[in-house]
């Protein structure tokens, strides 16, 4: 028969304690199912093709419900952590806030003993950031006024304007622009970073009268490009292959691109936390990843997504192996670093009139 | 106003009227916390965050770099045109309006109120559409051959302020028509009995009467004019910068919120020293005349 010692009591407890630190759901059971879980994303068609390619699935899965909510706001998500009670139970974060959201303690970290991250590539398993999917900042071209592949190839030509004449538009944002202007001015994909900034701007100098159009929506590119507003364009490359299927006027040109990822986190402190990292590891799904990338180019990084992506779409994904090449990953480390002195500077620059 | 009754006293006649008003301020007192609460509290916790670690340096950067100054003084003018110009067309609107039949008063009303209805960006994106170098009204015009090259609408000054005046013109015509119909028609029609031009008696009796309107109106635009940020990012093209962008940009993607207080701060107060300013032009103008 046991003898129940003191010290066997505190054993036995002692075993208890850390569990208890543990967050509840790791106990075993899982959480009792809410009725509905919030995940915040960037809204627009996005939200129809997140809904088709996850929502869905995970809807089916678990019988929760999805809410979904835009848009992406990082004012938004720190204003609520801060406060107790998110509201979002998932949320995408711009790319280049991921790495501050950890910083500022915001998200809770990947548990990936519910997200499954092996096959996943380097740039695809971080502690506390889901990476949903890779997109890029390429050239968009009127394929009417540049017709069989005469278009701009790459960014020294964007800047040739003898050669390529017509209105161009540019981000009203230093990021990629910079980048942009570096490539353009010779220097090379593997030495961009760190940025040199003076160098960078004497060369937007030269192609600011040409720029009839600062954007600042994801929108506007394709639009302008359409409404004839402008002949080359720089924009977010699902915007493009959006255009594409539907047989406008509009190419794509991915030499030189920014690759970046969507950020994906689960806000401190939010209520169902254990069902946002289930909705996670919905998204890391490679055949929804495929339902995805097709319908917006948007290839999430599970290496066998693009095998279940239509072969004609596959060279318009930023992540089909030829254009990877071709592309650069923007570094979201300089840009946190050094993104708020470059803002100023480009705000002093756009206010130059000239 | 009636002439005091011979049967009331005054004493008691001035209790009534205290009563009365401590019974309206009763009135109003849900509303008056509800807007300390929701409103008064939140600018003054965003006037300390402006001064968070007893530092003036958020102000200082504010005040000394010429680009936030720059800024500032370019929102005040395009706030200021955006004010001129509604004012301009809201005037013979709310009048019309004001002598309008039954159905002329529904029929404007509606046309008025419509944009209400519809979102600020859509209707932004409408005037991208109707505006663009290959738009609607450039392409009337280029068809009619009254022009050859497309006229820069867009993307510049001229499109922020059409697109501003469209969304604002409501506000300014509102409280104009509201003067307006207090006016009391006997007034103009006594001016025009003693010998007045139908000029005069509107430049004299009319106009002034209806100045409280437009000062309400003024001050209405003019400081929602400030606030605009989507507006002037997707007319102005990247041309024009309004301080709210900039303010926008601090706390949205630099999390700067000290200095973006500080900012607004400024704003704030440059908002209520020019509304002070209206108020008075407006109490002068009409004191000077007869």
């Amino acid at each position: 028969m046991p003898v129940i010692t003191r010290r066997g009591l505190l054993q036995a407890s002692g075993l208890i304690v850390p569990s208890l630190a543990a967050p509840a759901y790791a106990q075993g059971a899982p959480p009792s199912k809410p009725d509905r879980i919030v995940v915040n994303a960037s809204g627009g068609a996005m939200a129809n093709f997140l809904r088709r390619a996850y929502f869905a699935d995970f809807e089916r899965e678990h019988g929760i419900r999805v809410i979904d909510t835009s848009p992406v706001d990082f004012g938004k998500l720190r204003a609520m952590v801060n406060s107790g009670n998110p509201e979002w139970t998932v949320t995408e974060i711009g790319g280049q806030d991921a790495d501050r959201a950890r910083e500022m303690n915001l998200v809770e970290p990947i548990d990936t003993s519910i997200v499954d991250l092996s096959k996943y590539p380097a740039i695809g398993r971080q502690s506390h950031i889901f990476v949903g999917s890779a997109y890029s900042t390429v050239l968009g071209f009127r394929s009417d006024v540049f017709k069989d592949g005469s278009h701009p190839k790459g960014w020294a030509e964007f800047w040739d304007v003898a050669r390529f004449p017509g209105a161009r538009s540019l981000r009203n944002h230093p990021v990629d622009n910079l980048e942009f202007a570096l490539l353009a001015d010779g220097v090379p994909m593997d030495k961009l970073y760190p940025l040199d900034m003076d160098r960078a701007f004497r060369k937007l100098d030269q192609i600011r009268p040409h720029i009839a159009v600062w954007w600042s929506t994801g929108a506007q590119p394709a639009q302008m490009l359409v409404d004839k507003e402008v002949v080359l364009a720089t924009g977010w490359n699902g915007r493009f292959f959006e255009l594409a299927k539907k047989n406008a006027p509009v190419g794509s040109e991915f030499r030189g691109g920014s690759l970046k990822s969507s950020a994906w986190g689960i806000p401190r402190g939010t209520r169902h936390a254990y069902w946002g990292q289930k909705f996670l590891q919905t998204m890391t799904n490679p055949k929804l990843q495929a339902i995805y990338a097709t319908e917006l180019s948007y290839a999430g990084l599970h290496p066998d997504t693009v095998n279940y992506v239509a072969e004609e779409l596959r060279p318009l994904l930023p992540t089909a192996p030829a254009n990877l090449a071709q592309q650069f990953w923007l570094d979201v480390a300089w840009w946190t670093e050094n993104g708020a002195r470059a803002q100023e500077r480009w705000n002093r620059w756009m206010l130059q009139r000239g | 106003m009636s002439s005091p009754r011979a049967e009331t006293p005054g004493a008691n006649r001035r209790l009534m009227a205290r009563r009365r008003e401590a019974g309206l301020l009763l009135l109003g007192l849900p509303a008056l916390l509800l807007l300390a609460l929701v409103f008064a509290w939140p600018v003054l916790r965003l006037l300390s965050l402006s001064v968070e670690g007893g530092t003036l340096a958020h102000f200082e950067k504010a005040a000394l770099d010429g680009l936030y100054v720059t800024v500032l003084l370019d929102s005040l003018r395009i706030a200021a045109l955006v004010t001129a110009i509604c004012l301009a067309l809201a005037y013979p609107v709310a009048f019309w309006l004001s002598r309008a039949g039954r159905l002329g008063l529904a029929l404007g009303m509606f046309a008025l109120l419509l944009p209400f209805w519809t979102s600020v960006l859509v209707r932004t994106y409408a005037w991208m559409v109707l505006l663009g170098r290959n738009g609607i009204v450039n392409r009337m015009l280029r068809d009619a051959g009254w022009i050859e090259a497309p006229l820069p609408l867009l993307h510049n000054t001229t499109g922020v302020l059409i697109g501003m005046v469209h969304v604002l013109l409501p506000y300014m015509v509102l409280p104009i028509y509201a003067a307006l119909l207090r006016v009391d028609p006997d007034l103009s029609r006594a001016a025009e009995g003693l010998g007045a031009p139908a000029w005069r008696s509107f430049l004299r009796v009319t106009f002034p009467l209806s100045l409280p309107g437009v000062s309400a109106g003024c001050a209405l635009v003019f400081v929602l004019s400030l606030g605009f940020f989507i507006t002037p990012a997707l007319l102005g093209g990247g041309h024009v910068i309004m301080i709210s962008m900039l303010i926008e940009q601090q706390v949205r993607e630099f999390l700067e919120w000290p200095f973006a207080a500080a900012l607004s701060t400024v704003l704030l107060l440059a908002t209520l020293a020019i509304y002070a300013l209206i108020g008075r032009l407006t109490r002068g103008a009409r004191l000077a005349t007869p």
